[in-house]
């Protein structure tokens, strides 16, 4: 007689001993878009063995605004603001890079004093943005009072920017040809001031954060990039210097009047971890700060009164050709590449070179092996902008 | 694959590196106490206390009707097209009134329009202005419910009345 438990032969748990058989499938998991240590909305899709990382893939274009094709229909005076929005935290260098880049094809010679005040300008900028940078790094890492302290000066920064150009993070400001509005002497003197605060701040900040023990067992020997893999993969600015390359665009290629200014180029040395670990590439930024108000102080000694705008028509027409100009952002090398048609009014094309992505696409290089917080700190530290990935 | 070595300590490195991490975050907390006193307060209690704008700040676009010629070049300059203009020919004889600055207004102004939601405070269309009638004013706060109230008509009397009020000198 046949019972209606008698369904065949009982199941039974096969149970293994060895552990080869116990690993199980790489978990995949979504860092992102509104993780806040992606710094923006980047999703990374990390593959986790338990908690190491396998492989990690970046995922762009969530804040993709379709620049560089709506660039096509407006008029070269036009797209400084949509320029603006690349990198929203280093506005001026962007503005200035496309400033250049018309004025190359222009021709146009651009004032002396106006050439002093775009350089002094972004090394302030410069100053803000890796600021920023160092406060949102200490963040990532759980510290948060270096947060407050570097708001603190980035303010003074942005509020001496809005009482010149208008506005505090996208300025239209740089102009082709010139600048927009003058600085007074009274603002100039401010600068001055703030170079010498932020000289004794920039001590402080190493005491609160670059020398503590937890910060370096944080970041020491964490996501090494080696200056061949920066080659390969193109990665410029603090990546770059942080692996021991010295290699700066100020000074090895000197736009503008870079040549007549005497300042270093700081590149990761490796006293604490090694060349080209997160430490490394944070201690560039720092330093970079202090060069910078280097470069303010001479610029300020140089000053004199003059005209701040060149020649420029007033509807402006290009020549057909192409041309391509690179400058030192705070973040890396910024390009731009610019196509015209002749008598054109609008670019036919203009492709942006922006540094950030080329940092992104070494996250899956140095991702593998990792532990998922040691992750999240070499993300913070190539201090990327999703502005200027995305456009 | 680059894999991290984690290597065991002796008892000395162990209480040493401990000893390290309470040190150096010691040093970093009594630059942190040092504010409780020494250092006045940086932030501002918002609507109590207002901050007073710089010259140039630009906040909203106000367009001084009255002194408009309607010639377009703000909207031409515009590079998010957020500017609205409409304007017919005067009647055959009627009187050709001067702006502020002596230019003729040859022009009827039928329409006015900023969306200001769609507005990105450049300040383009100010460079351009031969009358110097649209101007960046200092408002900023004029948040609104419906995206709809954000564009101005600055023919509506409401709008023309903040000309007492807002245009810069």
């Amino acid at each position: 007689m046949q019972t209606r438990w008698d369904v065949g032969e009982p199941h039974k748990p096969t149970i293994n001993t060895s552990t080869e058989q116990l690993k199980s499938d790489l978990l995949t998991l979504n860092m992102g878009p509104q993780h806040p240590a992606t710094h923006g909305v980047l999703r990374i899709e990390i593959w986790t063995d338990s908690e190491i990382v396998a492989h990690a893939i970046p995922h762009i274009g969530y804040l993709h605004r379709c620049m560089e094709k709506h660039c096509e229909n407006l008029d070269f005076r036009g797209v400084i603001p949509f320029v603006d929005r690349l990198d929203y935290l280093a506005s001026m260098n962007m503005e200035w890079t496309y400033a250049m880049t018309i004025e190359k094809m222009l021709g146009t010679e651009v004032p002396r004093r106006a050439e002093l005040l775009r350089i002094l300008t972004c090394e302030l900028q410069r100053i803000a943005s890796h600021l920023m940078a160092f406060g949102t790094y200490a963040i990532d890492l759980g510290a948060f009072s270096p947060f407050l302290y570097a708001f603190d000066y980035r303010e003074k920064i942005l509020r001496l920017f809005e009482e010149v150009s208008g506005a505090r993070l996208l300025y239209n400001y740089i102009w082709i040809g010139g600048l927009w509005n003058d600085w007074s002497p009274e603002q100039i003197s401010r600068v001055t001031a703030f170079c010498d605060d932020m000289e004794e701040e920039a001590k402080k900040y190493h005491e609160l954060l670059s020398m503590n023990k937890i910060f370096i067992a944080r970041t020491a020997h964490v996501g090494v990039m080696s200056v061949q893999d920066c080659i390969d993969f193109g990665a410029t600015g603090p990546i770059l210097r942080g692996a021991g390359m010295k290699w700066d665009l100020r000074k090895n290629e000197p736009y503008s009047l870079y040549s007549e200014f005497d300042f270093d180029v700081p590149v990761g040395t490796g006293e604490v971890g090694e060349p080209g670990d997160c430490w490394n590439r944070y201690i560039v930024r720092m330093r970079e700060v202090v060069e910078s108000i280097k470069i303010i102080r001479q610029v300020i000694e140089k000053l004199e009164p003059g005209s701040i705008m060149g020649k420029v028509p007033k509807v402006m027409k290009l020549p057909e050709g192409e041309v391509y100009f690179r400058s030192e952002c705070p973040r890396g090398e910024l390009a731009f590449h610019l196509v015209t048609k002749q008598d054109s009014k609008e670019p036919f094309r203009l492709k942006v070179r922006s540094p950030c992505f080329t940092h992104t696409s070494m996250l899956p290089r140095v991702a593998p092996g990792q532990m998922i917080a040691d992750f999240v700190a070499t993300v913070g530290s190539i201090d990327i902008v999703l502005g200027e990935i995305d456009r | 694959m680059n894999t991290q070595v984690h290597h065991t300590s002796s008892v000395k490195e162990y209480f040493g590196g401990l000893w390290d991490g309470i040190y150096s975050s010691l040093k970093g907390m009594w630059i942190t106490f040092r504010y409780v006193w020494a250092v006045a307060p940086v932030s501002i209690e918002y609507p109590e206390v207002r901050e007073v704008l710089p010259e140039r700040a630009r906040m909203r676009l106000f367009n001084d009707a009255l002194n408009c010629i309607s010639c377009t070049q703000c909207a031409m300059a515009c590079p998010v097209d957020c500017i609205y203009i409409a304007s017919e020919k005067l009647p055959e004889g009627s009187e050709i009134k001067k702006t502020s600055n002596g230019q003729a207004i040859r022009l009827h102004l039928t329409q006015f329009t900023i969306d200001t939601a769609l507005c990105c405070y450049c300040g383009l269309c100010t460079t351009v202005c031969p009358t110097e009638c649209l101007t960046h004013s200092h408002d900023y706060e004029f948040s609104a419910y419906t995206i709809d109230s954000m564009k101005y008509d600055y023919l509506a009397p409401d709008i023309v009345a903040w000309r007492d009020r807002i245009v810069k000198a």
